[in-house]
């Protein structure tokens, strides 16, 4: 079987492991490089909790087979952590109660990144949308949706808006 | 555990596809292909690295390759109806990774965009070891929808008169299909000079429904053309039952929602 | 004291595991880390009742990967287990392996532990299992019929039987056929509710740890009922509960769908057999079809009513789709029949709430166990009442609405009685207009209003 090395940048750090069968990043992500925010619900696409930035889009980690993007940067929420970028938004999931038992909140942070990278001012129709392909089962969505207004809000009062 | 080959040309994947046949899957944006038929297989082709995902126009035409995103449908097609259809396939992620040639082989209720490119009597173009074939995607429906190489392009003129694209869906946003209807309509002094009617949800392959076109060509687009074809397509289609509608629940829809996207064209 | 001097009440209560979920570093069971992991697949039954004839593993065991292969003649200690047998419930009627008989498509048949999940998966197919399909019930009206198929020999009228030897959890209080007959309206109707998955976002499953040679245990789990999980699996081990350490709490969604206790027992053994770390992780697919859902439900009732508004009488029989095994669903039809006949003063009132059993996946507790498939038919119930007589629904509930010191049919008294308060504001929220005798009724006095 062909063996090959896929080369990786995740969260800033260079990887490199050899992968000969078809294997998904999710599977390189959370058991070989140990990034534990990157969670499984459904390995069907179905409920986002492994939604990563690969080059500055969201995708599903575990419909991607890792040859398929070597050489790309990955972002988790390790790496989110890392560059402090989310501690508003972080604050504001805390204070609008907008995580239960926490297993979508990983993805939902990712995808809310993704989600202000490309629309930093979304209306709530923006943001639900945005949001559409990440499942929680606990709260209802709208606190979500209450800390990513939050955070919109914080971030045009601080440029002066 | 299946090996990961990567062709680096067309002419590559085509050799791989004709030496492992049925044994080899293909994936593009995953999607679908990581879910069903990958897993199975004893030999994976990944397709994203061969260049697929160029969008061409051509007087009021277009020329997709089969790689092309959801979400580069979303963002730089001019006809609304396939940027609305792309619009409900999955949520952001899974828009940023399906790929239009995926949506061509996606199981039914999925396939959304594949509805609208039937109403635009698009064609697709194979790459195979003994060069490229193109056939009307109505054709490959019709005939069991067999790919015969590797999918490399999908082209339609502009749409031939008013287009307009309808989804039933459980949810707003990130819904499976129940049903969906594209239908085109020409008028020509006030009659329906050509209509093209497609379904998804109606069956095993999206598929246009001829007793519907028939129903209204050549009449004035008003409640009488409008009852007939939308009891022609409850009539001629055959749903599934699953776990997103039963058969009963989507024939209804089909009526319901063919309907209300001919009055849209007949209001303008 | 007014509300707004209250210290702790009214004021929002800061989670205590929500710094690190917005971090991602809360530790779920998956996330524990340990090496030399084995992966445990479950071979399924295909039939919802069949008679094992024989089992061979022969395949499965010199398939890739494979480390350990368990049957039900493995077991060490009990072979069928009831959660609840701790606190008095059984019997013990589930099969942890199944064995003789399966009685729901889906039951754990053979346990296969391999290297990695792919293996595992792989050789979980290649088990075979010869049966002889029986006649199987999956409507529990026709479970109760005369010469149904029998689910399980527990129980041979397919029914639970309750304390004292009662076909049914049971309420009487007053005499509604005498009621009925006084009754100026009678209002009948059947309200029936579907199985629904609870769909947590993390599946069940748990990993079991060796800790040195002498047989302790450490069981990494997302159970919601560690206690009930750890009694279970002490049973079905033979082991005394002092060498297991079970460690859960942190749960990713539950809704009453983490209560089956399946994987631990059979996750736990395999580990002991193996002396390596094993997890079994449900897979989505598992998590649909084969945990526990939300029982279906069917519920008859019968009221007595009054031109007036009063419901005099109110007869409910009641009828929980248990599934193939008992599980929670005797204290699930229990709580059914506590919440009945809705928060109402009715002075004459007849329940009986009865425990079925068919051949389709058990069921189990869901949010508001009982209670939401009895509020929805009485609530339905209510509007059809206040339809047939011609009343505003708000109003008919106002003035059945329990007050303060009222008996309830099941012979307490109410006390801090809310529910007139709670739909008045409803009304308000709502934009309701009432008229002023309905706005000034109190739940302390009967007489307002």
């Amino acid at each position: 079987m062909a063996s090959r090395i896929v080369s990786l940048k995740v969260n800033g750090q260079n990887e490199e492991f050899i992968v000969g069968a078809l294997t998904s990043l999710q599977d390189i992500l959370r058991d070989t490089l140990n990034y534990t925010s990157v969670k499984e619900g459904c390995r069907q696409g179905g409920c986002g909790s492994c939604s990563v930035i690969i080059d500055g889009e969201l995708r599903l980690s575990c419909l991607t087979p890792v040859q398929e993007v070597d050489g790309s940067e990955v972002t988790t929420l390790e790496g989110l952590n890392q560059s402090n970028s989310i501690a508003a938004l972080q604050q504001q999931f805390i204070d609008k109660y907008a995580a239960q038992c926490g297993f979508c909140t990983p993805g939902m942070m990712v995808a809310i990144q993704a989600l202000l990278d490309r629309n930093p001012n979304p209306s709530r129709d923006e943001i639900t949308e945005g949001l559409a392909g990440n499942i929680c089962r606990c709260t209802g969505y709208l606190p979500i949706i209450k800390a990513v207004e939050g955070v919109v809000a914080e971030m045009s009062g601080a440029s002066g808006d | 555990m299946a090996e990961y080959l990567q062709p680096g040309s067309l002419e590559e994947a085509a050799g791989m596809i004709a030496s492992h046949g049925s044994s080899l899957a293909i994936v593009a944006g995953g999607t679908s292909a990581m879910r069903y038929s990958a897993p199975q297989a004893e030999h994976v082709m990944g397709v994203r690295g061969l260049g697929m995902n160029k969008i061409e126009h051509f007087s009021g035409g277009l020329s997709l390759g089969s790689g092309v995103t959801m979400s580069q449908i979303r963002e730089s097609l001019p006809i609304p109806a396939l940027q609305e259809a792309a619009r409900g396939v999955g949520g952001p992620a899974v828009q940023n990774m399906a790929t239009i040639g995926g949506n061509i082989f996606a199981r039914q209720p999925y396939g959304d965009v594949a509805v609208v490119l039937l109403a635009l009597d698009a064609t697709v173009t194979f790459s195979t070891v003994n060069g490229e074939h193109t056939k009307k995607l109505e054709d490959f429906y019709a005939s069991g929808a067999q790919a015969d190489g590797l999918l490399t392009r999908i082209d339609c003129a502009a749409p031939g008169g008013e287009l307009v694209y309808l989804k039933c869906g459980r949810r707003r946003f990130n819904s499976p299909t129940v049903i969906a209807v594209a239908a085109c309509v020409g008028l020509d002094n006030g009659k329906v000079g050509n209509a093209c009617i497609a379904l998804g949800g109606a069956g095993k392959h999206p598929t246009r429904c001829a007793a519907a076109e028939k129903a209204l060509i050549g009449e004035a687009l008003g409640v009488a053309s409008i009852r007939a074809a939308a009891d022609q397509a409850a009539g001629a289609c055959s749903p599934g039952t699953d776990s997103v509608a039963s058969e009963w629940y989507r024939r209804r829809m089909i009526a319901t929602y063919l309907t209300r996207a001919l009055q849209q064209i007949a209001a303008g | 004291m007014a509300i707004k001097d209250l210290k702790i009440v009214g004021q929002p209560v800061k989670l205590r595991d929500l710094d690190t979920h917005v971090t991602g570093e809360t530790v779920y069971y998956e996330d524990i880390r340990v090496p030399r992991m084995l992966h445990l697949k479950m071979h399924r039954s295909i039939y919802p009742h069949a008679k094992i004839l024989n089992i061979d593993t022969s395949e499965a065991k010199s398939s890739a990967g494979v480390v350990c292969v368990l049957t039900h003649e493995d077991l060490p200690g009990k072979k069928k287990y009831n959660g609840l047998a701790g606190v008095g419930v059984g019997p013990e009627d589930e099969s942890v392996l199944a064995f003789e008989k399966v009685r729901w498509k889906g039951e754990s048949v053979v346990a296969v532990i391999a290297e990695t999940p792919k293996q595992a998966e792989a050789a979980a197919a290649k088990v075979k299992v010869d049966y002889e399909e029986l006649p199987a019930v999956f409507d529990i009206m026709e479970a109760l019929k005369d010469g149904a198929p029998v689910v399980t020999d527990h129980w041979p009228n397919n029914h639970y039987i309750f304390p004292d030897n009662h076909r049914a959890a049971q309420v009487r209080y007053g005499d509604v056929e005498k009621a009925f007959a006084e009754a100026d309206h009678i209002v009948e109707d059947v309200y029936q509710t579907q199985p629904i998955e609870q769909a947590p976002l993390e599946t069940n499953g748990c990993i079991a740890v060796p800790e040195g040679g002498d047989g302790r245990i450490t069981v990494y789990s997302n159970t919601q009922g560690l206690q009930f999980s750890l009694d279970v699996t002490a049973d079905i081990l033979g082991v005394p509960t002092s060498k297991l350490r079970f460690i859960g709490g942190t749960v990713g969604g539950g809704f009453g769908g983490k209560v089956d206790l399946q994987p631990e027992p059979i996750t736990t053994l395999a580990a002991m057999r193996t002396g390596r770390p094993v997890k079994f992780k449900y897979t989505r697919e598992e998590e649909m079809r084969v945990s526990s859902s939300r029982s279906a439900w069917r519920v008859e009732i019968k009221d007595g009513v009054m031109n007036d508004g009063r419901i005099i009488a109110r007869k409910i029989t009641t009828y929980q789709d248990s599934g193939a095994y008992l599980r929670f669903s005797s204290y699930g039809g229990m709580k059914h029949c506590g919440h009945m006949p809705g928060p109402y003063t009715i002075p004459n009132v007849w329940i009986d709430s009865i425990v079925v059993f068919t051949n389709r996946t058990p069921s189990n507790a869901m949010r508001g166990f009982g209670v939401m498939a009895g509020s929805f038919a009485l609530e339905v119930q209510m509007d059809k009442v206040a339809e047939t007589i011609g009343m505003d629904p708000w109003e008919l509930r106002l003035i059945n609405a329990y007050r303060e010191g009222d008996m309830k049919s099941h012979q307490k008294e109410v006390e801090d009685a809310g529910m007139v308060e709670t739909i008045l504001a409803a009304a308000k929220l709502a934009g309701k207009q009432l008229p002023e005798e309905f706005q000034k009724m109190s739940s302390l006095d009967r007489k307002a209003g």
